[in-house]
């Protein structure tokens, strides 16, 4: 259909390369949602051994952090699991010392 | 009776028995029932009111919970934070896409391939994350295709969205244009903000090398802010042509950099060990622009994108003309062997171990074998194994010797 333009148009149909994804440059990338990721699982293991409230919110607070900055390619399921851990973190607390948080000062 | 009013001054205090040896049995009868009987009078009598401790959650108002509100109050602000950011960075990138896909459609085959499905599909925007999209592009003469990667503000992240009132960034287009490998010149060159200059030299492997030379530059027409790094002097000036210099004059602010290499590979590996290959290099064109004012972006700022990608098209059909004279190309095909031959050194102390390494390794396995098998066998494959290093030890001792002689 656009043969006689085919001088001036660019388009080449038969020189199309797939799309790659690039593979994944390692440190580079932004390690923002691992180190949350992690952060979140420690504070949650913390809070639940040590009945730490503080420990355990922040917890969740990790934990959506790093659901927020993760990536597309990135496993779905161990960021909700992670994210039920610090939950269940913050519950197991309050069951076992049912007292509101005392602020620092 | 004294002693008994001394204890009721002292609030209910347990008397001993010892308070009352000094009385006589005998002068007082009946004197232990008496005390005993006053003792119990005295029990009976309400002690000091103590509230009997109630377990908290039973008595307390919400008001007790106050830093738990705080913190459910924080998690939802994180999250429609969240949904802001999330909704602001997709309309920004559809907006981009929406404004750019005619251009696209007219100079490339497919837009928006997402390598999925068997047949080359067109139009996916691929989401990498909330903050980043990226669109592939291929089919055109002279290049192998396309990546536009549109890295913007982390918007959903309440955390990033505080930093960035302290310190503003930009939204970042990426542009990466892959070329075909007869259709670029070799040459290394790049123009870019002053700071951002100053990196990229020290960080990309490619410039860090062949543009190490900081005079002698031509840089046209170019405004002030932009500093140029170049290694082929004569490519440089024949990229800055007209058009490309009346563009970057125009976009001065939205110019981030662009680096035009026949040899990308992309930033130096530092934390690794020098691997012991040369790194694959391709030939790429790297625009960098910067959209809107700082994170102020707003969907015309996207409409006003397309000269820019217009720029990119100039430059991938002037790069393919750019053909340089004999001389620089053998400046360039110079430098090119010096860069293998620093690198092969650099690596041949290594190369070097590591043959050591996987040669001890070897010995010690066979060691480990014949120390499994019985005897008989193990003292024959031993005295076998011994015989043969000792011929490959001296053989090449004695070529030397011939050589020498000779």
């Amino acid at each position: 259909m656009s043969s006689h333009n085919s001088a001036n148009d660019p388009r080449r149909p038969n020189k199309i390369h797939r799309y790659t994804p690039p593979s994944s440059t390692g440190p580079l990338e932004d390690p923002t949602p691992e180190y949350m990721n992690l952060l979140g699982m420690i504070f949650s293991m913390f809070g639940l051994m040590m009945k730490v409230k503080w420990c355990a919110w922040a917890a969740v607070y990790c934990s959506f952090i790093s659901f927020a900055n993760s990536r597309a390619s990135e496993d779905a399921k161990q960021l909700l699991s992670s994210f039920m851990l610090s939950i269940s973190a913050v519950v197991m607390t309050y069951l076992q010392n049912p007292q509101p948080m005392t602020p620092p000062w | 009776m004294a002693p008994v009013d001394d204890d009721e001054e002292e609030d209910g205090v347990v008397e001993d028995e010892d308070e009352f040896e000094h009385l006589d049995d005998e002068e007082f009868e009946g004197i232990d029932q008496d005390t005993v009987n006053l003792r119990k009078g005295k029990d009976q009598t309400p002690p000091p009111l103590e509230i009997t401790k109630i377990p908290l959650h039973l008595r307390t108002n919400w008001d007790s919970f106050y830093l738990e509100m705080l913190m459910l109050a924080g998690l939802a602000v994180y999250f429609l934070n969240f949904i802001a950011g999330k909704t602001k960075n997709s309309k920004l990138a559809t907006a981009w896409f929406d404004a750019h896909k005619e251009l696209l459609h007219k100079e490339f085959s497919i837009v928006g391939d997402d390598g999925q499905s068997k047949e080359p599909t067109e139009n996916h925007l691929l989401k990498e994350s909330e903050h980043t999209y990226s669109l592939w592009c291929s089919g055109r003469v002279c290049c192998e295709g396309m990546l536009v990667e549109l890295k913007l503000l982390k918007r959903q992240d309440l955390i990033n969205t505080i930093s960035r009132m302290l310190s503003p960034k930009s939204d970042q287009i990426l542009i990466k244009v892959t070329m075909e490998e007869t259709e670029m010149d070799s040459f290394v060159f790049a123009v870019a903000q002053k700071k951002v200059a100053s990196k990229l030299l020290k960080e990309q492997t490619d410039l860090n090398f062949f543009c190490a030379e900081k005079k002698g530059i031509d840089k046209g027409n170019i405004p002030p802010s932009l500093q140029v790094l170049s290694e082929i002097g004569e490519a440089t000036s024949a990229v800055f042509d007209k058009t490309f210099c009346a563009v970057l004059n125009r976009y001065e602010s939205n110019i981030e950099f662009i680096h035009f290499s026949d040899q990308y590979s992309g930033p130096k590996q530092q934390d690794q060990d020098t691997p012991t290959t040369l790194p694959e290099t391709k030939k790429v064109l790297l625009f960098c622009f910067n959209v809107g004012d700082k994170g102020r972006t707003t969907v015309e700022d996207m409409d006003g994108m397309k000269e820019l990608l217009q720029l990119v098209i100039h430059c991938i059909d002037k790069v393919k003309r750019i053909k340089l004279t004999k001389e620089a190309k053998m400046k360039a095909e110079k430098n090119r062997q010096r860069m293998h031959e620093s690198y092969l050194k650099q690596t041949h102390s290594q190369r070097q171990e590591a043959a050591q390494l996987r040669r001890e390794e070897k010995r010690r396995t066979e060691k480990e074998r014949i120390m499994n098998e019985e005897d008989p066998d193990k003292q024959r494959k031993l005295e076998e194994r011994e015989n043969r290093r000792e011929m490959k030890r001296k053989q090449p001792k004695m070529k030397m010797m011939k050589v020498k002689s000779m």
